[in-house]
């Protein structure tokens, strides 16, 4: 993938791997309260069916993972632990904060042992609102997450330009594109 | 004090005397197994660090307080009504039997009573709750052996038992719903009938689970004789609920307290079990579904008329004094001791969930079993790990 | 020491709870000198305070009456709030509080208590029981020769009040991290989050984003 780290990518192929990137995603779940329910329904059950939209829950480590959905209360004691597997995801990995708890620290905004939201300790592509969002929010913000990534130019990524928009593919998510994301 | 049970003692020995056989030139060297916080085997967040000598536990301890957010210390800084949106979280998959125990907690200081229809919705909700949380347990309780369509048909039926709290209540998981001296609003029309069906769903549900899990040799070989708690140590360390009832103890809140809620108003049974190993503590909750069902259906039968809210005060200030209340919950024994300094908020506010008892056995439990059979305890020993660290 | 009235407006007849009168009789009767104060109220609880040296001895005579089921054990902080609701605005001076120390059920003579309740297995027979704990040594008695199951509560209760328990096998950190400071359940623990910010209840309504147009019509 040498031309990808030059950025020297002719348009249809960045939009082909993008688009490939988008539809093979391997979910770890990082379940912690009751958003991890909302989830586990999400993924795990006939009614949501998340793979469907080409996510692939379940890996077996996070070293397998292309997302992380961090969902539940993020506790000070927890952080470090959080921190530490998503450096052993590779890149490029996205993050999706669910729940307000994970968002900002929700209805525990005044507690002693909650981080107020996961955004301190990883930085975070879609967030996802709700105590807890229903399954659908997050079937929701996987599909923002996805549009994302199509839009998105590898090559800026890789050089560590941030995650850059391409030309839009359409308007309103190529907007979105560089900023996190609020779904619903 | 004898801290390992006869049974777990001689399983120990046995196996070691078997292990010193085989292995007479392979000596077993120590080592430390850590399991969590975030592993696919462990429910929820819960540490489990363990030091093996070959494959046997020697000694374990879980490491709570991963989910610790501090319930007892906010409850100090909000008033009454906030207090039910916050203890919800508590055990998460059963919210709506978290609020009851502290309302009737702050209505016992309040002198205050709820209005009989009140009562019995209170008590169909509080039983649908209870079917929403234990079926996940059976769903969730073969993942944890290996077998993952059960938890398949659990998701698919739960979300049924979730729609009606949502119908009835507006939240699919924290109601939010009960009020000192009543309920926020009355049932939706067409509950009645949709929960009936359900009911019977529910039912369908718990003999799918039955053949599937409960018939299955291997999973009955995995729990028959694993984690044996005899009936004096579950109460020396306050297990609660299906737990204290598969030691063979006859104690179930709901029955044998007066409280104002309407169990007594339906006719079902309290379900024991003498083996006190994990296999019992399965089928007891399984179960309690399918009574749960059935007080639901003969509760519906009988609602009573009336309002569903008595006149209270529009700024609640809950008078000076101590209480007490608790609930048979999905995982035990919650209750609530509040103290309240006449003011709009308690004064101090302790928890008693049921999984922080029923875990602190772990240690007990887990010395002399094997790897495998620790996932088969957790599992069965069944908490909630917002329960056990509120 | 005495059964009081369910609350001093009933005045016609107070209502007596025979069963309770006859438990507490035997608790009091097995403790004799070590009770502080009971209180019973009729078709509510039972409370009994016991004195701080006779902590352990006290509950293993209770639990020999039959009363074997462990429900909890915690302490309580008596000593009201410096911060308050944590609902005034930081900016302003703090308003004037009542800051004496006053006891709830039993009475007591100092800052923290500890509270166990125990119960009869398989009734609703249930006792609270309290003893206080001394300012200055704060430590108590171990309650785990007695209760395998106070292991865990003791620990909180140790992390959460700083209150020690001599002879515990293993006073460490339960749910916050080896190097928290502070004992969060006391009173004087402050919530940061609360110090820092108003509390948003009492800050007024922002306009929302589409609110532009009414705002401006309202003004003009």
């Amino acid at each position: 993938m040498g031309l990808v780290d030059r950025g020297r990518l002719p348009k249809p192929l960045t939009t082909l791997f993008n688009m490939g990137r988008s539809y093979s995603m391997w979910v770890y779940q990082w379940g912690l309260a009751c958003c991890a329910i909302e989830m586990g329904a999400a993924f795990g059950s006939p009614r949501y069916d998340v793979m469907r939209l080409g996510v692939i829950p379940l890996p077996a480590s996070p070293r397998q993972a292309d997302l992380v959905v961090i969902s539940g209360t993020v506790t000070d004691k927890m952080a470090p632990a959080i921190k530490r597997l998503y450096e052993q995801m590779p890149e490029p990995k996205y993050v999706i904060s669910m729940g307000s708890c994970a968002n900002c620290g929700g209805p525990y905004w005044d507690s002693y042992s909650v981080t107020k939201g996961v955004d301190q300790i990883i930085p975070v592509d879609v967030y996802v609102p709700g105590c807890p969002p229903r399954p659908e929010a997050l079937l929701e913000g996987i599909v923002l997450l996805q549009q994302r990534i199509k839009n998105e130019d590898m090559g800026a990524r890789w050089r560590g330009e941030g995650t850059v928009p391409m030309s839009a593919v359409d308007g309103e998510s190529a907007e979105r594109g560089g900023v996190p994301v609020v779904a619903g | 004090m004898t801290l390992i049970g006869d049974r777990q003692q001689l399983s120990y020995i046995a196996a070691q005397a078997a292990d010193a056989r085989v292995n007479v030139e392979l000596e077993t060297e120590g080592m430390t197994l850590n399991i969590g916080p975030q592993h696919p085997a462990t429910h929820g967040t819960l540490r489990i660090i363990a030091r093996l000598d070959g494959e046997q536990v020697v000694w374990a301890e879980p490491s709570a307080g991963y989910m610790h957010r501090g319930y007892e210390k906010l409850t100090e800084v909000r008033t009454f009504p906030q207090v039910t949106a916050l203890v919800n979280r508590i055990d998460w998959l059963g919210s709506f039997a978290n609020e009851v125990p502290f309302i009737l907690a702050a209505e016992k200081l309040m002198g205050v009573e709820a209005t009989p229809r009140a009562q019995h919705i209170r008590t169909i909700l509080f039983e649908l709750s209870r079917i929403a949380n234990v079926s996940l347990f059976l769903g969730d309780l073969g993942v944890q052996l290996g077998a993952v369509t059960p938890v398949f048909f659990a998701f698919r039926d739960r979300e049924y038992v979730l729609n009606l709290i949502e119908a009835a209540t507006g939240g699919r998981f924290h109601p939010n719903f009960d009020r000192i001296g009543g309920l926020k609003d009355d049932l939706p029309a067409g509950f009645i009938d949709e929960t009936r069906s359900v009911m019977k769903k529910l039912r369908n549900f718990c003999d799918e689970i039955e053949n599937l899990l409960f018939g299955n040799e291997i999973f009955q070989s995995r729990t028959r004789g694993i984690g044996v708690i005899p009936k004096e140590v579950a109460l020396q360390y306050g297990l609660s609920g299906a737990n204290l009832r598969a030691s063979g103890v006859d104690w179930d809140l709901r029955r044998d307290q007066k409280i104002a809620m309407a169990w007594d108003k339906a006719d079902w049974k309290v379900i024991t079990h003498p083996d006190g190993d994990s296999f019992a503590r399965c089928w007891v909750r399984l179960q309690e579904v399918r009574e749960s069902t059935r007080i639901v259906d003969q509760l519906l039968d009988t609602i009573p008329g009336g309002p569903v809210m008595v006149k209270v005060p529009k700024i609640i200030k809950v008078p000076e004094g101590e209480a007490w209340v608790s609930t048979e919950n999905p995982l035990g024994e919650m209750g609530y001791y509040v103290v309240s300094k006449n003011d709009q908020g308690p004064f101090r506010v302790k928890i008693r969930s049921a999984s922080f008892n029923n875990i602190s056995i772990v240690p007990w439990l887990l010395k002399g079993v094997y790897v495998p059979d620790i996932i088969t305890i957790l599992a069965s020993l069944y908490f909630i790990l917002g329960d056990i660290d509120r | 020491m005495g059964v009081f009235p369910l609350s001093p407006a009933d005045t016609t007849e107070a209502p007596r709870d025979e069963r309770r009168e006859t438990e507490l009789g035997a608790i009091l009767g097995a403790l004799g000198g070590n009770v502080a104060d009971s209180l019973l109220k009729p078709n509510d609880d039972i409370w009994v305070r016991v004195t701080t040296e006779s902590w352990r001895s006290s509950i293993e005579t209770i639990r020999s009456l039959g009363y074997a089921y462990f429900c909890f054990l915690s302490a309580i902080d008596w000593m009201p709030s410096p911060f308050g609701k944590g609902e005034n605005d930081p900016t302003q001076p703090a308003p004037e509080r009542d800051n004496s120390i006053v006891q709830g059920y039993t009475g007591g003579a100092t800052r923290f208590q500890l509270l166990v309740r125990l119960v009869m297995p398989g009734s609703t027979s249930g006792v609270n029981i309290k003893c206080d704990v001394p300012d200055d040594s704060m430590t108590v008695e171990s309650l785990v020769p007695v209760f395998a199951g106070a292991n865990w509560h003791e620990r909180e209760t140790w992390e959460m009040f700083g209150i020690n328990f001599a002879g515990h096998p293993d006073l460490r950190h339960m749910y916050l991290p080896q190097d928290f400071e502070g004992f969060p359940l006391r009173k004087d623990f402050p919530l940061l989050a609360r110090i820092v910010k108003p509390w948003p209840g009492i800050v007024d309504v922002e306009p929302l984003p589409g609110d532009e147009n009414e705002e401006e019509s309202e003004q003009s």
